[in-house]
C-alpha cells in the first residue's frame, strides 16, 4: 500500500512532466517506474513457466567469469554512451527510486511472507514466494539495481574529484556486496557433521541432507555445557499452565536464596546442580542424567501457610518433581538452559594439518579455507549430550563481500560526519 | 532491581516535565540553562539505573522489549538535550522528553519478569555495539519523525521551513549512518555465531525494509530540495515501518523462531 502511495507522489511530480510523452526525453520517474515494474512482471512471469523451480547460480568459474563479463560490458557501454541521455538517467535518482522500491517491494513479500518453508498454496509455489531470493524476479532485480549502482557509480568516478569519496563508498560498497553475494551464494558449502564423544567422524551431511565426504577427520574429545540455573515457576494444579500475572508467564531463576513469585515468597534451602534421588531426599550425584534439584520453602504471603520439600527439573533419565503449594497450584522446575557450550575437538585435514581445539557458539575454528562452528548437541539430553553438532562452511567469496561492507562503513562514517542534501536541502540543484 | 524502577522512573519524569515546563514558559536564558540541566538530570538518574541493572543481572540489558524501551527513553532524552544544544529547538527537546516520557509509563505500566538468561548466541562482543548502535539510530530517526510529523501539521511558509527541514536531513544523516553501521555489525557477527552474515531473518529483513525506506528520503531530498511535504510524508512512512521492525515483527506469523523476537 504504501508502495503505492509513494509512487503516486513520486510520478505525478511535476505539472510539465506530466504533458511529456513516456519515452521522450529527459526520461523521469514513470520510465523508471514502468522499467521496473516490467522487470518484476517479467521475473514473475519467468518462474511462472519455468514451474516454480528454485535458482542457483552457477558455480565456480562460471561465476566469476560471468562476474567479470559483466562487469566489462557495463563499464564499455557506459564509455561509448557516456553523454547519451539515457545513461545520463541510468546514473540518477529518477531511475534509482523506482528501482530502489521495486526491491523493497520483494523485500515486503519476504517479510510477510514466511521464507524457506513448503509452499502452503499452488500459487506461491507457481511464483516462488516462500523461497523469493532464489526467483527470477529476485534475481533481475538485483541485476538491474547493479546495473544502475555499476552506472551511477562509473559516473562519479569519471572525473574523480576527492568530494565524491563519500558518495563512491557508499555506492561501490553496496554494488560489491550485492554483486559477490549473488555470484558467491553457489560456491558456499555448507556441511553439518554429527560428532559423539571418543570418536572420530569422517562423514558430513550437505545442506539437503545427503551424506558426503567431510574434508576433515573430526574426533570430538569432549563435549561441555554450562548451564544458568533452573527457573521455577507456579503452575496450575488442573491444566498444568504457568500462572500469568499481567498477561505473562511469571518465572523465577533460582539463582537466589529467597524471592517472591505471585502470592509465595520462595526460599531456596539447598541447590543441587546434579542430584539423584533416593528415598524422599535428593543426594549430590554425578552421573549421566542426573538433574538439578533444590530443597524449597514456601509461603503463601496472604494466609502464612507454609510448605517445603523437593523439586527438581528432571532429565530424559529421571522424573520430573513439583511440589504441591495447595489443592490449586503447584511449584515446578524448568529443565535448565544453557549458558554457553563447547567442543574439544582434534582435527585432521587432507592437507596434512592436525590440531586440536577448542570451538563454541561465536567462537569458531578456521583452517583450510573452511570455517568450522559449534552448532548444536542432544538437546534432549542436555548436559549430559554426548553429541555435538558441527557445522562446516566455505565462502570463498567472503573477502570481497567484506571488502564491500567495510567500504559501506567508510560512506556511514562520511554520512555521519559531512552528511547533508546539496545547498542545505532547500535549493533546488538539477 | 526492577522493583526500585518505579523511584528512578518518577525522579526522571519528574525532572523531565519540569525541564518542558520550563522550556515552554520562560524565554529567559536563565530559565533554559535550568531547564537543560534539569534535561540533563534526569537522564543521568536513568543512566545510572541501567548501569546498576546491568552489573545486577551480570548481562548488558537489551534483550527484552522493556529494556529496550529503557535504552530508548535514555537516548532519546540525551538527543533532545544535544540538539537542543547544538541548534536551540525547544519544541524538539520537549517532545524528545514527552515520547521518553511515555515509553517510562509504558515500562512503569506493564512490569515484566526480567529474565537473566542470554542464550549462548547473544553472548558476543557484537551484542553490545549492535545493540547500542541500533538505539541510537532509531532514537535519531524517532526524532526526525517527530520533526516530519510537525513540519506536515503546522504548516510552515517556504521561508520558515528551512531551519526544520535542515533538522529532520541532520537527524536522518545521522540516524542513517547508525542504521547502517547496525545492520553492518549485525552482518559481521552474524558470520561469527552462524556462519552466514544475512540469512533473510524476519528481523533482518525488516531491517533492510526499513534502511531501504530512509534511502528513499535521501534520494528524494537529494534530488527535490524543493518538495518538503512529500519528502515529510516519506520520512513519516519510514518511520512506521521502523516501528513495524521493532515491535511489529513479534507478531507477525513469518517471525516465529527467529533469534531477533524480544522475550518478554
Amino acid at each position: 500500500m504504501s508502495f503505492l502511495y509513494l509512487h503516486l507522489q513520486i510520478s505525478q511530480h511535476m505539472t510539465n512532466e506530466n504533458k511529456r510523452k513516456t519515452w521522450t526525453q529527459p526520461w523521469s520517474y514513470r520510465e523508471g517506474t514502468i522499467i521496473t515494474a516490467a522487470i518484476l512482471l517479467l521475473g514473475f512471469m519467468v518462474q511462472a513457466v519455468s514451474n516454480g523451480v528454485i535458482l542457483r547460480f552457477a558455480a565456480f568459474p562460471w561465476n566469476l567469469l560471468a562476474g567479470l563479463l559483466f562487469v566489462a560490458v557495463l563499464a564499455t557501454i557506459f564509455v561509448i554512451w557516456q553523454k547519451h541521455a539515457v545513461m545520463k538517467w541510468l546514473g540518477g535518482v529518477k531511475a534509482a527510486l523506482p528501482a530502489i522500491l521495486g526491491f523493497t517491494l520483494l523485500v515486503l513479500l519476504m517479510g510477510f511472507v514466511k521464507q524457506d518453508v513448503e509452499p502452503q498454496s499452488a500459487f506461491s509455489r507457481l511464483l516462488g514466494l516462500t523461497h523469493l531470493v532464489h526467483t527470477w524476479p529476485f534475481i533481475l532485480i538485483n541485476v538491474y539495481l547493479l546495473i544502475l549502482l555499476g552506472i551511477v557509480t562509473l559516473k562519479r568516478l569519471t572525473p574523480f574529484n576527492l568530494k565524491n569519496v563519500g558518495f563512491f563508498l557508499n555506492h561501490f560498497g553496496l554494488f560489491l556486496v550485492l554483486f559477490s553475494t549473488a555470484l558467491g551464494s553457489s560456491d558456499m558449502k555448507r556441511l553439518s557433521m554429527n560428532c559423539y564423544e571418543q570418536q572420530t567422524e569422517r562423514q558430513a551431511f550437505d545442506e539437503s541432507g545427503n551424506a558426503v565426504e567431510s574434508p576433515f577427520a573430526v574426533q570430538l574429545i569432549k563435549f561441555n555445557i554450562d548451564e544458568f540455573r533452573p527457573k521455577v515457576a507456579v503452575i496450575d494444579n488442573q491444566s498444568g499452565q504457568v500462572i500469568e500475572d499481567g498477561g505473562k508467564a511469571q518465572y523465577e531463576i533460582l539463582d537466589r536464596n529467597s524471592f517472591d513469585l505471585l502470592n509465595f515468597h520462595v526460599e531456596a534451602e539447598q541447590f543441587l546442580e546434579t542430584s539423584g534421588k533416593v528415598g524422599d531426599n535428593y543426594f549430590a550425584v554425578n552421573e549421566p542424567g542426573s538433574a538439578p534439584s533444590a530443597k524449597v520453602k514456601v509461603t503463601d504471603r496472604e494466609s502464612k501457610k507454609e510448605v517445603s520439600g523437593w523439586i527438581c527439573s528432571g532429565s530424559y533419565a529421571h522424573q520430573p518433581e513439583a511440589l504441591k503449594l495447595n489443592d490449586q497450584y503447584s511449584l515446578v522446575m524448568f529443565l535448565a538452559e544453557p549458558r554457553k557450550f563447547s567442543s574439544k575437538l582434534n582435527i585432521q585435514a587432507k592437507s596434512g594439518k592436525n590440531v586440536a581445539t577448542t570451538i563454541e557458539v561465536n567462537r569458531p575454528f578456521k583452517i583450510d579455507g573452511w570455517t568450522i562452528y559449534q552448532l548444536g548437541y542432544n538437546k534432549e539430553m542436555g548436559r549430559w549430550s554426548n553429541l555435538s553438532v558441527l557445522e562446516l562452511v566455505r565462502d570463498p567469496w567472503l573477502p570481497i563481500v567484506y571488502f564491500g561492507i567495510f567500504l559501506m562503513m567508510g560512506g556511514a562514517a562520511f554520512l555521519f560526519v559531512t552528511g547533508k542534501p546539496k545547498n542545505g536541502g532547500t535549493e533546488h540543484v538539477a | 532491581m526492577w522493583l526500585e524502577f518505579p523511584l528512578f522512573a518518577s525522579i526522571a519524569i519528574a525532572c523531565w516535565l519540569a525541564a518542558s515546563g520550563l522550556f515552554f514558559t520562560s524565554g529567559k536564558k536563565v530559565m533554559n540553562q535550568l531547564a537543560a540541566v534539569l534535561s540533563l538530570a534526569g537522564t543521568i538518574v536513568l543512566l545510572i539505573f541501567v548501569v546498576i541493572l546491568w552489573v545486577e543481572i551480570k548481562r548488558p540489558p537489551m534483550r527484552t522489549l522493556g529494556e529496550t524501551r529503557l535504552l530508548y527513553a535514555v537516548f532519546l532524552s540525551g538527543i533532545g538535550l544535544v540538539s537542543y544544544l547544538r541548534w536551540k529547538y525547544k519544541w524538539l527537546v520537549s517532545y524528545s522528553l514527552g515520547l521518553a516520557i511515555l515509553f517510562l509509563i509504558v515500562n512503569l505500566q506493564h512490569p515484566e519478569t526480567y529474565d537473566k538468561t542470554l542464550m549462548p548466541a547473544l553472548q558476543s562482543p557484537w551484542f553490545i555495539p549492535h545493540v547500542i548502535v541500533y538505539i541510537f539510530a532509531y532514537a535519531m530517526l524517532g526524532a526526525s519523525s517527530v520533526v516530519a510529523l510537525r513540519n506536515l501539521f503546522f504548516v510552515p511558509t517556504e521561508k520558515s521551513i528551512k531551519g526544520p527541514i535542515q533538522m529532520a536531513d541532520n537527524l536522518v544523516y545521522l540516524g542513517f549512518s547508525f542504521l547502517t553501521f547496525g545492520l553492518l555489525f549485525g552482518a559481521l557477527w552474524a558470520k561469527e555465531a552462524w556462519g552466514h552474515y544475512w540469512t533473510w531473518d524476519p528481523k533482518e529483513t525488516w531491517a533492510f525494509i526499513t534502511w531501504m525506506f530512509y534511502l528513499v528520503y535521501i534520494h528524494y531530498r537529494y534530488r527535490h530540495p524543493l518538495e518538503h511535504k512529500k519528502a515529510m510524508g516519506v520520512l513519516a512512512m519510514a518511520f512506521l515501518v521502523l516501528l513495524i521492525c521493532w515491535f511489529g515483527v513479534n507478531y507477525l506469523p513469518s517471525a516465529q523462531n527467529s533469534v531477533h523476537v524480544y522475550s518478554e
